[in-house]
C-alpha cells in the first residue's frame, strides 16, 4: 500500500525538480545582473569602495550631499516633467488610434505597417528627426519663413535645448505612442466588441460606452504600457542629452556626468543619484500599481 | 430615431474626425523623413529654403555618388563595423535569450506552483527599472571584471531588456499550443523526443521565430547599455548616430547615416508583422 505511494511522491518531486531546473537559467541570469548591480549600487552609494580606496561604508553623507543641493531637486523635477507629459501625451494619442484602429478603413493592413515604424528604430532616430525638424535651420523654422512668419533663424522660437523640453516630449512621443497603441489595440481586439454593442442596445451613449465599458477594459493595457514607458522615460539619457536645455540636467545626464569628472570620488556621488532613480521610480511605479489593483478590487476584478 | 442611435454607436466604419486623426499621426510619424531623405541627397541647402539650392545631381562633375552617401559608404564613416558589430550582438543575444528563456516560458505557460506571480513579476522587473540604473551600476561591476568594452560585456547586459519580452511571446505561443497533441503522440508510443522533434518543435516555430526576431530588433534598438557597456570600443549603430548628432546639429553624412539606422527597423517589419501576436502585448503586469 505505501509503495506506490512513494513513488508517486517521488515521481511529483522529480517533476518538482525538473521544472525549477528549467526556471533556473533565466532566474539566474536576471538574479546575477539585477539583483547584482542593485546590491552593488546601494552598497557603493553608502560609501563602500575600496578599489578607490574609499571605504566608510556605511555613510549616508553621499546622499546627504545629493539630496541637500538644490540642484538634484530640480533635475529630479525636470525628469519627472519630461517624463509624465510625454506619458500622458502618448498615452492620449495612442488610445485614440487603437479605437480608430478597430474599426474597417481602406489601407488598413498597410497602416499598421505604417504606425509602428517608431517601434523599430532606436530613439537616436527620432532624435535626428526632431533636429532637422524642430531646430531653428529646421524644416518648421523654414516653413515659417516660407509663410513669412519670420525673417531670419533666430526669430524663430527657440524648441530644442530649452527647459520646457519640447523637443524631448516630441521624441519620447513620436516613439511611444505606436507602442501605446499596440498594447490597447492588442486588448481591444481580445475583447471584441460584443460589450459595447450590449451597452448600445440598452441605449447607452457613445460617451457613457466609452468611459464605463470601453475604458475599463483597456485599463489594464493602459496601466501596463503607462508602466513601461514611464519608467523608460525617467532613466533615458540620449534624448534630454542632446535636445535638452543644459544644466540643471536630468538625473540620468547627472549620473553619467558625475562618473565622467575627472574627480574619482564623485563616482559614489553618481552611485547615489543612480540609487535615487531606481528608488524614486520604484515608489512612484509602486505606488501606481497598487492604486490600479485597489481600483481593480473595488470594481469586482481579481 | 432609437435605431438611429445605435447605428451611430455601433458604427464599425470610422468618423470623419478619425480619418483626419489617421492622417495626421500617419504625417507625424513618416513626415520627418521626407526632408531626411532630402537632406542627404542636397549639394547645398540654405536657410529658408524649403528646396535644397543645389543637389547633388547638379554637381556631379565634382562627386560621383551624393557626397553623403559617398561618406556614408565609406570606411571613414565607421558604418559598415557599426552594421557588422550590430548583427553580430543581436545574433549572439537572440540565440541565448532563446536558450534559456524556451524552458522558462514552457513551464510558466504550462504549470502552477506557488510564487508563479510573483516569479512573473521579476521577469517583468527589467521593463520597469530604469536603463540609466542599471547601466551605469553594472558599468562599474564590469569595468572590474574586464567585462567593459567588450563583446561578452555588451551581450550580457542586452540580456536584461530582450528576457522579458522573449518570456512574454514565448509564454503566449506555448499557451495557444495546449499539450493535446504531445498527449496523443504519448499514447501512440512516441518518446520523449520523439514528440519534442516531431511534435512540439514544427508547431511552436513560428511562435519561436517571431519572439527571435523581436528579440533581435529590442537588441539592436538599444543605445544606452550599449553605449555605457562599448565604452566607445565596439560601436553600433544606434551609438554611431549618437555620437554623429550628440552636438545637436544634422548635416548631410548624419542624414545618410540615420537613414542607414532605419533600415534594419524597417525590414524587419516587414518580415515580423505577420509573426508577431498583437496579444502578446496586452498582457498586464502581474495579475
Amino acid at each position: 500500500m505505501t509503495q506506490p505511494n512513494t513513488t508517486e511522491l517521488a515521481r511529483h518531486r522529480r517533476e518538482r525538480m525538473m521544472m525549477w531546473l528549467q526556471l533556473t537559467p533565466v532566474l539566474l541570469v536576471l538574479s546575477v545582473l539585477f539583483g547584482g548591480a542593485l546590491i552593488l549600487a546601494v552598497m557603493q552609494s553608502l560609501g563602500f569602495a575600496p578599489w578607490f580606496g574609499v571605504n566608510t561604508f556605511p555613510d549616508f553623507s553621499y546622499f546627504g550631499a545629493l539630496w541637500g543641493s538644490w540642484s538634484f531637486w530640480q533635475s529630479l523635477g525636470l525628469t519627472l516633467y519630461y517624463a509624465i507629459v510625454s506619458t500622458v501625451i502618448a498615452l492620449v494619442m495612442g488610445i485614440f488610434l487603437a479605437l480608430a484602429m478597430v474599426r474597417m478603413f481602406p489601407c488598413k493592413t498597410l497602416y499598421k505597417y505604417l504606425y509602428k515604424l517608431p517601434l523599430m528604430i532606436p530613439y537616436t532616430v527620432g532624435i535626428a528627426l526632431a533636429v532637422i525638424m524642430l531646430g531653428n535651420g529646421g524644416m518648421i523654422s523654414r516653413l515659417s519663413a516660407f509663410f513669412g512668419f519670420i525673417g531670419d533663424p533666430s526669430e524663430f522660437p527657440q524648441i530644442l535645448k530649452t527647459h520646457y523640453g519640447w523637443g524631448v516630449i516630441a521624441v519620447y512621443v513620436w516613439k511611444q505612442t505606436p507602442f501605446v497603441t499596440l498594447t490597447i489595440y492588442a486588448v481591444l481586439l481580445g475583447v471584441g466588441r460584443e460589450t459595447e454593442e450590449a451597452a448600445s442596445i440598452l441605449g447607452a451613449s457613445k460617451r457613457q460606452i466609452f468611459f464605463q465599458v470601453t475604458m475599463p477594459q483597456i485599463l489594464p493595457g493602459i496601466v501596463s504600457s503607462t508602466l513601461i514607458i514611464f519608467a523608460f522615460n525617467i532613466g533615458a539619457f540620449e534624448a534630454p542629452f542632446i535636445l535638452g536645455g543644459g544644466f540643471p540636467d536630468t538625473l540620468p545626464v547627472v549620473a553619467w556626468r558625475y562618473f565622467n569628472d575627472a574627480d574619482y570620488t564623485l563616482q559614489l556621488q553618481g552611485m547615489a543619484t543612480v540609487v535615487s532613480i531606481a528608488l524614486i521610480a520604484s515608489i512612484i511605479l509602486y505606488s501606481y500599481l497598487a492604486f490600479y489593483r485597489r481600483y481593480e478590487r473595488r470594481i469586482g476584478r481579481n | 430615431m432609437a435605431r438611429r442611435k445605435f447605428k451611430s454607436a455601433l458604427n464599425s466604419r470610422l468618423s470623419g474626425f478619425q480619418k483626419i486623426y489617421l492622417l495626421l499621426i500617419a504625417g507625424f510619424i513618416l513626415g520627418p523623413f521626407i526632408p531626411l531623405l532630402i537632406q542627404s541627397f542636397a549639394f547645398r541647402w540654405a536657410w529658408p529654403d524649403l528646396l535644397p539650392g543645389t543637389w547633388w545631381l547638379e554637381q556631379r562633375e565634382k562627386s560621383l555618388l551624393p557626397l553623403a552617401w559617398d561618406y556614408v559608404l565609406s570606411p571613414y564613416s565607421r558604418v559598415w563595423e557599426a552594421t557588422l558589430n550590430t548583427v553580430f550582438i543581436g545574433l549572439v543575444v537572440t540565440v541565448i535569450c532563446l536558450a534559456i528563456c524556451l524552458p522558462a516560458a514552457r513551464v510558466l505557460a504550462r504549470e502552477k506552483f506557488r510564487g508563479k506571480s510573483a516569479f512573473e513579476f521579476f521577469l517583468s522587473m527589467p521593463l520597469i527599472v530604469p536603463e540609466a540604473a542599471i547601466g551605469i551600476a553594472l558599468l562599474m561591476i564590469f569595468i572590474r571584471l574586464g567585462l567593459a568594452g567588450s563583446y561578452t560585456g555588451i551581450i550580457i547586459v542586452h540580456l536584461i531588456p530582450t528576457i522579458p519580452y522573449m518570456i512574454r511571446m514565448l509564454t503566449a505561443v506555448y499557451q495557444g499550443l495546449g499539450t493535446d497533441f504531445e498527449e496523443q503522440a504519448m499514447i501512440l508510443g512516441a518518446s520523449r523526443w520523439q514528440v519534442m522533434r516531431m511534435v512540439t518543435l514544427p508547431m511552436l516555430l513560428p511562435g519561436v521565430v517571431a519572439g527571435a526576431l523581436f528579440t533581435f530588433l529590442v537588441s539592436t534598438n538599444i543605445f544606452l547599455l550599449t553605449f555605457f557597456m562599448g565604452q566607445g570600443k565596439i560601436i553600433t549603430l544606434p551609438t554611431l548616430l549618437f555620437s554623429k548628432i550628440a552636438g545637436g546639429t544634422l548635416d548631410a553624412s548624419a542624414a545618410g547615416i540615420t537613414l542607414v539606422v532605419t533600415v534594419p527597423g524597417i525590414i524587419l517589419l516587414l518580415i515580423t508583422e505577420r509573426f508577431i501576436k498583437e496579444e502578446a502585448f496586452g498582457k498586464g503586469f502581474g495579475n
